[in-house]
């Protein structure tokens, strides 16, 4: 009943005109059951993790060591530097490409519609695994037919343990769809035609158009998928595994034989993080929001 | 057409690392390498080996575990979205399980592999607190093992059904409900004739996304279970990682492809129940 | 075809077919917002019955109410000589036509109107047979087998009329229904909704924030507020004598001037005029339509601006201390008060509605 006097408060303190449905009373014991059982299944691991790191093993007391030990574990510097600036470069890069594809998709080319969607959709259902399989492929004809050509050189260039610019190609497919759609409901929730249509009737260029018009409206389409693609690079596994370089996820499961309260204790803080990109996420969305009704 | 020449990077660049990778694949699956003259030929004898043994088992262990998990976290997590919508303006909680859903369902792979294991793993804490208080540790279960592999993979396919269904659920709109009780059909004949027939479409291409979710994790496992569980992903890391064996890369390449096809074929039926189902959406 | 029922056609063969609406003392609270304060409403059988209200007067919480849809604190819902207050919606049998989009998206237009009749589990041919005959009465005949969302707005509703009239509801009730179309189909809808009502001479209730849709339509029309009835009267008499300041100003255009009343008689613009209504003596409000302005040229006030639309025109007028006035004019005799004119205005020679000068 409190809730429902919070909507109708929401309202102007005005009875609403089609009032909120007052629901079935009773049944609701099945509500509380789902949300009881999930609620415990999603928290016991994090508060499960969270004892294992904290716990002294030889005093039974409490310890912050394995935090603190973090930043000087072997190895953890660079794999983490290395996730941040791959990180970085994915998105540079996947938002170089798919902003100009998708304004141009929504004001001038709305044929390609489709097929761009297809495509942007399509590394969502491919198992990355296989795509992987097919990236070592094609990386090994360097070696195999090229040998001594400048295109061998650029494949074994892009291969380099310390930068590998490939997991950042590879990485920018991944991003594809999330990115994709970040824009595309930036471009549409905008109405960017209309907009461009009227700073071009005053008489701006298109590259004016570009910097003065699209990118301020997009601003926070783009912060939202460079969060995404950020999370995403920071977890991302199988790639860097199976093509062999050590990232930050590769980097835990090395050190967990040896290290397990490290490790755990870097996945909490890996769950921190991503949590802390995502509510960075809704805070931009939630702005986004009250500035549009506003 | 100027314009369209925009696009051209976009175009390139997915034909370069996202078609021309698989289109490999389809291809050298089919090559052979000659364990004594190292010559290739065109050859089905990859595709062969995986359909038998050892790779049969794996593919039918993960087909097992992708559909037992999808449909399960499909269920739960259509309940729990249910669950959150129902409570009516429950702002807060609802604003709680859609952020937390949109962190759990991210919070895959290693991390997520890591924190179960000091949970439930053998040194874990609750497997400690189980032995300390009732002498009986987990009982029978084994983190290490398809079940507890399960049950890690609904804590993040879960979150992602609550994601992809809360939509289509606030797509059912009040008037729906509320017409059929005016003409005198019961709850239960709502969700048969309207509610269920309408939701139907989302929630399978809901749990097909999980499938496929499901069906390609490899980080989770490989954290778990090495390769000590018969499924496809490990597999294909094990055949690549082999120095050994001469032609393994081929038979990676044949397992990706498998992999492939099967989410292709899902995707297809997928697409087909959609025709089907979605004459009034037309 | 019938659509009352047997029983009630049978208590009372002579008169009107339809079932009589009563409700008591009807009041529900969201929160510490009233949306229905104790709402007395009697409705005669075969009555068609328009709430008017702005939004939030709680207009569409009554009519809820009546469907089962919203559960009232305290009160009394009757239909016929059925207490049906604590009866679940779908045990009421009442038809109801929402706003918009509450066709099932998934049945075709026949399936939609068959719905009552399918839960009910009637025969296949019945359910055919009474959707064709629906369909025919709102004139969609031709469009059994389409979906929903390849009709146009006004067919939907149409679809959703027949829908509510095929399992043969005890009362109809309308919750604006003509809102989210346009303007033209509003009007051709609402007759034909009229048409049908008389015909089968349904006890309905019409919900609107529409006051010209209400009096068009409507035998009588409840003026609401605040959750209560300021008024209920026959279209004519609504306009004419409104019982509140309220209502004389939601209804129809409606000019308020200070006026001072005395010895029976009011004055008002500079001229005395008899007074209708009550008030106490002395200053107080004069309630004057536009078509009871007499505007002459030459005088004191200016013309602001003039609206022409066909045989009526409105003046703004601004009254010398700045008040604005609408008169209206038969357009052929103000084609010289263009804006900028300077003109008189004095009301005509009637009785004036007065009521008690509201504090500032």
């Amino acid at each position: 009943m409190t809730a429902l006097a919070e909507g109708v408060a929401g309202a102007g303190g005005v009875a609403p005109d089609t009032p909120v449905r007052s629901g079935r009373r009773g049944g609701g014991a099945w509500r509380f059951a789902v949300l009881g059982l999930l609620g415990l299944y999603f928290l016991i691991p994090i508060a499960a993790s969270f004892w294992f790191t904290v716990r002294d093993r030889r005093d039974g007391g409490v310890t912050a060591e394995f935090y603190t030990g973090i930043p000087g574990a072997d190895g953890f510097a660079e794999a983490f530097t290395r996730s941040l600036i791959l990180a970085a470069l994915t998105v540079l890069l996947a938002l170089a490409l798919m902003i100009p594809t998708v304004v141009l998709v929504d004001l001038r080319l709305p044929r390609l519609r489709t097929a761009v969607e297809l495509l942007t959709l399509m590394p969502l259902v491919v198992p990355p695994i296989a795509l992987v399989v097919g990236v070592r492929s094609v990386l090994s004809w360097a070696p195999d037919y090229f040998l001594g050509t400048p295109l061998a050189d650029a494949f074994f260039a892009i291969q380099e343990p310390d930068l590998p610019w490939i997991l950042v190609f590879a990485y920018v497919v991944l991003a594809l769809p999330f990115v994709y759609r970040a824009l595309d409901a930036g471009v549409h929730g905008a109405d960017l035609r209309t907009l461009t249509e009227a700073a071009r009737n005053l008489g701006a260029s298109w590259p004016r158009v570009l910097v003065s018009v699209v990118l301020p409206v997009l601003r926070t389409s783009v912060l939202n998928a460079a969060f995404l693609t950020l999370a995403l690079v920071l977890g991302e596994f199988t790639f860097a595994n199976i093509l062999g370089f050590e990232t930050f996820p590769t980097w835990i499961l090395r050190i967990s034989g040896s290290a397990p309260q490290l490790s755990v204790a870097v996945s909490v803080l890996s769950l921190l993080v991503t949590w802390l990109l995502l509510l960075m996420i809704s805070a931009l969305d939630r702005r986004r929001g009250t500035e549009e009704t506003a | 057409m100027l314009t369209a020449l925009g696009t051209v990077p976009f175009f390139l660049y997915v034909a370069v690392f996202l078609l021309l990778p698989i289109a490999v694949l389809a291809v050298e699956a089919f090559r052979a390498t000659d364990p004594v003259t190292y010559e290739e030929t065109w050859s089905t004898g990859s595709i062969t080996t995986i359909t038998e043994g050892v790779y049969r088992r794996a593919y039918l262990g993960s087909l097992q575990l992708s559909l037992i998990t999808a449909v399960l976290a499909a269920v739960l997590g259509l309940a729990l979205a249910v669950a959150i919508l129902r409570a009516r303006r429950g702002q807060l909680l609802r604003r709680m399980v859609l952020t937390a859903s949109g962190v759990l369902a991210n919070f895959g792979g290693i991390p997520l592999a890591f924190a179960f294991i000091a949970t439930i793993g053998n040194q874990g804490v609750v497997t400690a607190l189980l032995q300390d208080t009732l002498g009986i540790g987990l009982g029978g279960f084994s983190l290490y093992s398809m079940t507890g592999l399960a049950l890690v993979y609904l804590y993040f396919l879960v979150p992602l059904m609550v994601l992809t269904i809360i939509p289509a659920l606030e797509a059912l709109r009040p008037q729906w409900r509320e017409a059929a009780d005016n003409l005198g059909a019961t709850g239960w004949q709502y969700w048969r004739y309207v509610g269920g027939p309408v939701l139907a479409p989302p929630v399978l291409g809901a749990t097909m996304l999980l499938f496929a979710s499901a069906f390609a994790a490899y980080a989770t496992a490989k954290a778990l279970v090495g390769s000590s569980v018969p499924l496809v992903t490990l597999q294909i890391a094990d055949a690549l990682s082999s120095n050994v064996v001469v032609g393994a890369e081929n038979l990676g390449k044949a397992l990706a492809l498998g992999m492939v096809v099967v989410v292709g074929l899902v995707m297809a039926f997928y697409a087909w129940v959609q025709r089907r189902t979605q004459r009034w959406l037309a | 075809m019938t659509a009352a029922s047997p029983r009630t056609a049978a208590a009372a063969p002579d008169t009107r077919p339809g079932v009589p609406i009563r409700i008591e003392g009807l009041t529900r609270r969201y929160g510490s917002v009233v949306a229905l304060d104790g709402l007395d409403l009697d409705i005669a059988g075969g009555e068609f019955l328009a709430l008017l209200g702005p939004s939030g007067c709680g207009k569409t919480t009554a009519l809820r109410a009546i469907a089962g849809f919203d559960r009232p604190d305290a009160g009394r819902v009757l239909l016929g000589d059925r207490d049906v207050t604590g009866v679940p919606a779908n045990k009421r049998d009442a038809g109801m036509v929402f706003q918009a989009y509450s066709l099932f998206p998934n049945l075709t237009v026949a399936e939609n109107v068959a719905f009552g009749l399918r839960v009910r589990r009637r025969d296949r041919a019945e359910q055919r047979t009474r959707a064709a005959e629906l369909l025919e009465l709102v004139g969609l005949a031709d469009r059994g087998d389409r979906y929903p969302h390849q009709l146009s707005g006004g067919q939907q509703q149409r679809v959703a009329l027949a829908r509510a009239l095929a399992v043969a509801p005890k009362v109809l009730l309308l919750d604006e229904p003509l809102s989210a179309l346009d303007a033209q189909v509003r009007v051709q809808l609402r007759e034909e909704i009229r048409r049908i009502q008389l015909e089968l001479g349904i006890t309905t209730v019409f919900v609107t924030h529409d006051q010209a849709e209400a009096l068009s339509v409507a035998d009588r029309v409840g003026v609401m507020r605040a959750g209560r009835l300021e008024q209920v009267a026959g279209p004519d008499e609504l306009y004419e004598r409104p019982a509140t300041a309220f209502v004389a100003e939601f209804v129809g255009t409606m000019n308020r001037l200070p006026a001072t009343l005395s010895a029976g008689a009011v004055e008002l613009l500079g001229v005395r005029r008899p007074v209708a209504g009550s008030a106490p003596a002395g200053a107080v409000e004069a309630l004057v339509r536009p078509e009871a302005l007499v505007v002459t040229a030459g005088g004191p006030a200016h013309v602001v601006t003039r609206t022409f639309s066909g045989a009526v025109t409105r003046l703004l007028v601004a009254l010398p201390d700045g008040t604005e006035v609408r008169a209206d004019l038969a357009s052929a005799d103000s084609q010289h008060l263009t804006a900028g004119t300077a003109v008189s205005v004095v009301p005509a020679e009637r009785p004036v509605l007065v009521v008690p000068a509201e504090p500032a």
